[in-house]
């Protein structure tokens, strides 16, 4: 009994710090979607770059060029990929979104265009860093916590408290800055937010460069604990989606509750199913929302998608 | 012209080309009826063309069927699961029915992954062979096939039923207020579109020779996408001059290395950027401005 409370408690743990990754980029995708209504299929794409981005700032130019210690080094490549992260983010609302809002495109062509996008950064990736998976060593990933008879790494311990940390900012940056105000405003009402004296174009680049910069520190903190390849973040999406819709599309809260859900049923599903039926079940998972609650667990005011 | 394409292309890469070509046609025709004259953004139209491979390929291979027999089979499958797939498409709209038939092609990959004892999984099925004896004879075959299902798509756009078709795409509400029942009319298209992505299916494991899930992966519902966007969607002749293109630009330009899919993505994003009605609109705007 104690044996299976302790399995039970371990890959709840596991399915947590996993959860924590998944929140940190559908967050990203729920907020685009809640300000602009548009999706961003490059998104996940941008969590590889933020791992490329943290792989070589980490193991190339800080303990190289600069001589830093190593966890120094996996540290200071946070903040890169978080830099990588915005300015995609930057490129991709200034050259995609904001053209084809001017241009007033119905809703799935920001979507395709994205497509695009990620198709691009996929196999752009592929030429530049080649298939063969990158082996990203966090120091962190050595050491082992123990607490009773739960084991995880520090690692994972830093998974999960830089996207709390990530989340809170958002949350108080939402909640209690001018911007934050004014995002929140234009996610409800556009045109009102635009008359009210809102630059409602800066708001929606802003929207998308944090979702991306999110996005960005996702992939630096995913890169050690997955096979890193330029398709990494592509396998992600789907897993990202899944919790954007599991959770109701453009709700934070319940984009939260969703990814932490998948983590944990991931990691149950490793335990007891086996690790090649993770998508299988994730994504039967996001039918059955689709069929039975498509607004997600929290419901939406909007439905006219559905 | 067609028929004389082979010998225009005469090494036998080339026509190797031609042939997968002439399914690329087929694979776009596919899947404009369903997004192009529908309206229904569907991104799971690679798990037709791997249902239609998979399940002509195991008749034939395992159970010892003829190839015509197991190809029909293989079509109705695809057909069955693509009117299975528009179930959802009756409830959901725009982006929810795009990730739902996304969720759908990685599903159906994962099956032919996990499901070793019949698929054979990533290990792959081998030593496949064509229905025709050569690679000319199997173009022929494909591209003839390939004109038939252009023209018979062609009177079908064109019959009140593509003016159904049409009337979902433009407003469903006002569809249904005219008395067009939205759901059956959804489930036709989508299953008629998986049945001829089925139906390119059947022929690519016997070109190829060999089967292996990653050939079906969603990237080959995006380079379909790719082929209808770029030359035009919603209108019969685009999606085939895109698929035309869309083969043999990334084939001319292969010194450069391999950037097949790289050439897709920024097509992809530039048409819409740029031209979103896709080569047969701006061919259509510079007529307008020489006349």
């Amino acid at each position: 009994m104690t044996d299976l409370l302790t399995l039970v408690v371990q890959q709840s743990v596991n399915g947590v710090y996993l959860g924590c990754l998944y929140v940190m980029v559908a967050l990203g995708l729920t907020l685009i979607y809640g300000v602009l209504n548009q999706i961003n299929f490059a998104h996940a794409d941008f969590v590889t770059v933020g791992a490329f981005t943290a792989f070589f700032t980490a193991t190339r130019f800080a303990t190289k060029a600069l001589g830093m210690p190593d966890t120094g080094a996996y540290l200071l490549s946070l903040f890169a990929a978080l830099g990588a992260g915005a300015l995609l983010g930057w490129l991709v609302s200034a050259a995609v979104f904001a053209p084809l809002r001017r241009s007033g495109a119905d809703e799935l062509r920001p979507l395709i265009a994205t497509i695009g996008v990620s198709v691009l950064l996929e196999n752009g990736q592929l030429a530049l860093f080649g298939p063969i998976p990158y082996q990203f060593d966090s120091p962190l990933g050595r050491q082992t916590i123990r607490m009773g008879s739960i084991f995880f790494s520090a690692q994972s311990a830093l998974v999960v408290i830089v996207s709390v940390a990530a989340i809170a900012a958002l949350y108080a940056f939402m909640r209690f800055s001018f911007m934050g105000k004014a995002l929140r405003a234009v996610a409800q009402d556009r045109e009102t937010a635009g008359l009210m004296g809102i630059n409602e174009n800066l708001v929606i680049a802003l929207t998308i460069v944090i979702a991306s910069a999110l996005a960005g520190v996702a992939g630096a903190l995913l890169g050690p604990v997955v096979v890193l390849t330029p398709f990494t973040g592509g396998s992600l999406i789907v897993k990202a989606f899944a919790c954007v819709i599991i959770g109701g599309f453009g709700n934070m809260e319940g984009t939260i509750i969703a990814g932490l859900l998948v983590g944990i049923i991931e990691a149950f599903t490793v335990q007891y199913l086996g690790s090649g039926l993770i998508d299988l079940v994730v994504f039967a998972m996001l039918l059955l929302m689709l069929v039975i609650r498509p607004t997600g667990l929290i419901a939406e005011r909007k439905e006219e998608n559905v | 012209m067609i028929a004389a394409a082979p010998w225009l292309l005469g090494s036998a890469y080339w026509r190797g080309i031609l042939v997968l070509c002439a399914m690329n046609v087929l694979l776009a025709l596919s899947l404009n009826l369903v997004m192009g004259y529908t309206g229904q953004l569907n991104l799971g139209q690679s798990a037709f063309f791997g249902i239609g491979a998979y399940v002509s390929t195991i008749l034939i291979k395992t159970y010892g069927w003829n190839f015509w027999l197991a190809a029909g089979a293989a079509v109705a499958a695809a057909g069955l699961v693509g009117v299975a797939l528009a179930a959802f498409a009756v409830r959901l709209r725009g982006h929810y029915l795009a990730i739902a038939s996304l969720g759908f092609a990685v599903i159906t990959y994962q099956v032919l992954v996990n499901w070793e004892s019949m698929t054979q999984g990533v290990r792959g099925i081998y030593g496949i062979l064509a229905p025709v004896p050569d690679t000319v004879a199997l173009f022929y075959l494909v591209a003839g096939l390939g004109l038939v299902v252009y023209f018979l798509l062609d009177n079908l756009v064109r019959s009140p039923v593509g003016d159904t078709l049409r009337a979902i795409r433009e407003d469903e509400v006002s569809a249904a207020a005219l008395g067009v029942n939205a759901a059956v009319w959804k489930a036709f298209a989508f299953g008629l579109g998986a049945a001829i992505a089925g139906l390119a299916g059947c022929f690519y494991p016997g070109f190829v020779g060999t089967l292996v899930p990653d050939a079906f992966g969603i990237v080959e519902s995006f380079t379909m996408m790719a082929m209808v966007i770029v030359g035009g969607m919603g209108t019969m002749i685009g999606p085939v001059i895109g698929a035309v293109v869309l083969t043999f630009l990334p084939e001319v330009l292969r010194d450069f290395g391999e950037l097949r899919l790289m050439i897709y993505g920024v097509a992809l994003t530039l048409v819409v950027l740029f031209m979103p009605g896709g080569m047969v609109q701006a061919w259509a705007s510079l007529k307008n401005k020489i006349a």
